[in-house]
């Protein structure tokens, strides 16, 4: 009786979760083409990875653009959620002003943000222009672009982190922050050795969801630059997604899949050995 | 479930100091919140302002002078592009998935809490895992599943590969399991029957989960972008988030294309407004993610 109340569920992930992702895996050994031909070739299209330039520019994008985004939005999530922590005046209007960019689409937010960045009309060098700076054309050069994907992206999605960040401030015992201060620590003090050991675990969590987050990048980067200037904001994503539905290299772009699926494996790996060591 | 976030503030409440009323020049933490929420909420003014503001002349300062306001940009967005088509397509999307998501999911839920039957565990693990695989690594094979049913570019292939949410299985399962045994057991001694039981006892006692997971599942599909994409190949499947991406391609004056973008937000605005506590409270007590 119950394996009929989970028969929709099961036959709905039977066929749109797990033979996709054992067919990603046959996919990625054969040249499947749009017509729906296709050989066995074996670990050609992981040999073709390997030296394909295109793919190392994608990865190197992919990863500098995580090493940007995560401390960035790391960082403001944990200064709004301690700010709101602090601060009792109004916090449930603040938590939710914070809260508003992450209900809507991250196409809305760089579709907002890329008139920001604009150049001659944008608003951010409007106010650069008050105090004689620029203009600078944000996303058209190469030092700049993931720097400023990586701002809209921060911007769309720190309210999530700041919630789970909150509630694990929220959690610290009392009673360890009283004793410190009687034992005149000052607020830095406490913060650095009383409330962040115990925010640990959740600070973790977060850093870990933002890290997974940030190598599957796609979206932000389609509408706002288009993967360019010259693939400085191509990332991985973006790259599988070309080669499927541009090229119609399926099994290609199964490939890339794989590769993807694994970095996000042994992220996910890693937080569970290091948080396993912390209990 | 609420308590936790709307318990006493730790710190003894004194009177905080409003912001800008100190003078010292002193950066105050209120000062800096405030300021915070400020730039925070920046974009959306200007996506707003810009959209009402008059087409001519350069953009920026002059969107600020709410005398010039004008819904002609609006009016001609809607007529010359496919919002209307669009909007009905991201609501079908959105709103028959909520619908099929919390059914399927509560009756795998309630199943995989209450009922016994070979394979319940191996089943529900498997479940989970599917939650390790990033969608994109499947987005072909899925893509080519769907070829095969000769789905693409209909509400078919947009929809139901959508519906096998594991998120929301695993929700629903630990909510039922809270429920005391007994609630179920006298019933079945009564001997009413599996179906009755689901929906006269379990459906009742998870409303308060439906209608949280109910709205981050509207908002995953209507903000959704990949899937929609690459499925809705034709100008008239696109969804609306899709639609604005194509508008932003299209080199639309910016004045309309911030009416289009003001558009798309107004249903996960009202969510937000209307429903706001029950987002914040869960993602704070489960770490469900939109």
């Amino acid at each position: 009786m119950g394996l009929l109340f989970v028969a929709p569920m099961l036959v709905l992930f039977l066929l749109f979760r797990f033979l996709p992702a054992i067919g990603a895996f046959f996919l990625s050994l054969t040249d499947y083409r749009i017509s729906g031909k296709w050989d066995f070739i074996a670990l050609d299209n992981y040999t073709r990875l390997l030296s394909d330039k295109v793919f190392h520019e994608a990865l190197l994008v992919t990863i500098t653009y995580t090493v940007i985004f995560v401390p960035l939005t790391v960082l403001l999530s944990l200064g709004t959620a301690v700010l709101l922590h602090q601060v009792v005046w109004k916090r449930g209007f603040f938590r939710g002003v914070f809260f508003l960019p992450y209900v809507t689409s991250i196409v809305l937010a760089a579709v907002i943000w890329k008139w920001i960045y604009d150049a001659q009309d944008g608003l951010l060098n409007a106010v650069l222009g008050l105090v004689s700076i620029g203009p600078i054309d944000f996303l058209s050069q190469s030092g700049t672009v993931l720097p400023s994907i990586a701002v809209t992206s921060a911007w769309k999605g720190f309210g999530y982190s700041m919630l789970i960040l909150l509630a694990g401030l929220q959690a610290v015992p009392k009673s360890y922050l009283e004793a410190a201060m009687i034992d005149g620590a000052s607020t830095w003090q406490r913060f650095r050795y009383v409330t962040l050991p115990q925010l640990r675990p959740v600070l973790f969590f977060v850093l870990v969801i933002e890290t997974i987050g940030a190598f599957q990048v796609f979206d932000a980067m389609y509408v706002m630059t288009g993967g360019g200037p010259v693939r400085s904001s191509y990332s991985l994503v973006y790259f599988l997604y070309d080669s499927g539905f541009k090229y119609f290299d399926f099994g290609y772009a199964s490939a890339i899949g794989l590769v993807l699926f694994l970095i996000v494996l042994i992220v996910s790996l890693v937080q569970r050995r290091l948080v396993g060591r912390d209990d | 479930m609420a308590q936790v976030l709307d318990r006493p503030p730790v710190r003894p409440v004194v009177e905080a100091p409003t912001a800008g009323r100190r003078t010292g020049g002193r950066l105050t933490l209120p000062t800096l919140l405030a300021l915070t929420a400020i730039v925070t909420i920046v974009p959306f003014a200007a996506m707003v302002l810009v959209a009402f503001a008059p087409p001519s002349g350069r953009t920026f300062p002059d969107a600020l002078n709410p005398a010039n306001f004008t819904l002609e940009n609006f009016s001609k967005v809607l007529s010359s592009s496919d919002i209307p088509r669009w909007t009905v397509n991201s609501l079908l999307y959105s709103l028959v998935s909520v619908a099929c998501v919390l059914l399927f999911a509560s009756m795998a839920g309630y199943a995989f809490a209450k009922k016994k039957f070979p394979g319940r565990e191996i089943m529900f693990w498997a479940f989970l895992a599917t939650l390790m695989v990033p969608f994109q690594a499947t987005l072909i094979p899925s893509y080519i599943l769907v070829a095969k049913l000769d789905w693409v570019d209909s509400y078919w292939g947009l929809i139901v590969p959508t519906l096998a949410n594991s998120q929301a299985v695993f929700l629903m399962r630990q909510f039922i399991m809270q429920l005391p045994d007994e609630l179920f057991e006298a019933a079945e001694i009564d001997g009413a029957p599996e179906w009755r039981i689901f929906t006269m006892i379990v459906l009742p006692l998870v409303r308060p989960v439906l209608a949280t997971l109910g709205i981050f599942v509207f908002l995953w599909h209507w903000n959704d972008f990949l899937w929609p994409l690459v499925i809705g190949q034709s100008g008239k499947m696109q969804t609306l988030t899709v639609g604005l991406a194509t508008l932003q391609g299209q080199a639309v004056p910016i004045n309309q294309l911030m009416a289009g973008a003001t558009i798309t937000v107004v249903p996960s605005l009202l969510v937000f407004g209307l429903l706001q506590r029950y987002l914040t409270d869960s993602i704070a007590m489960s770490g469900l993610k939109a």
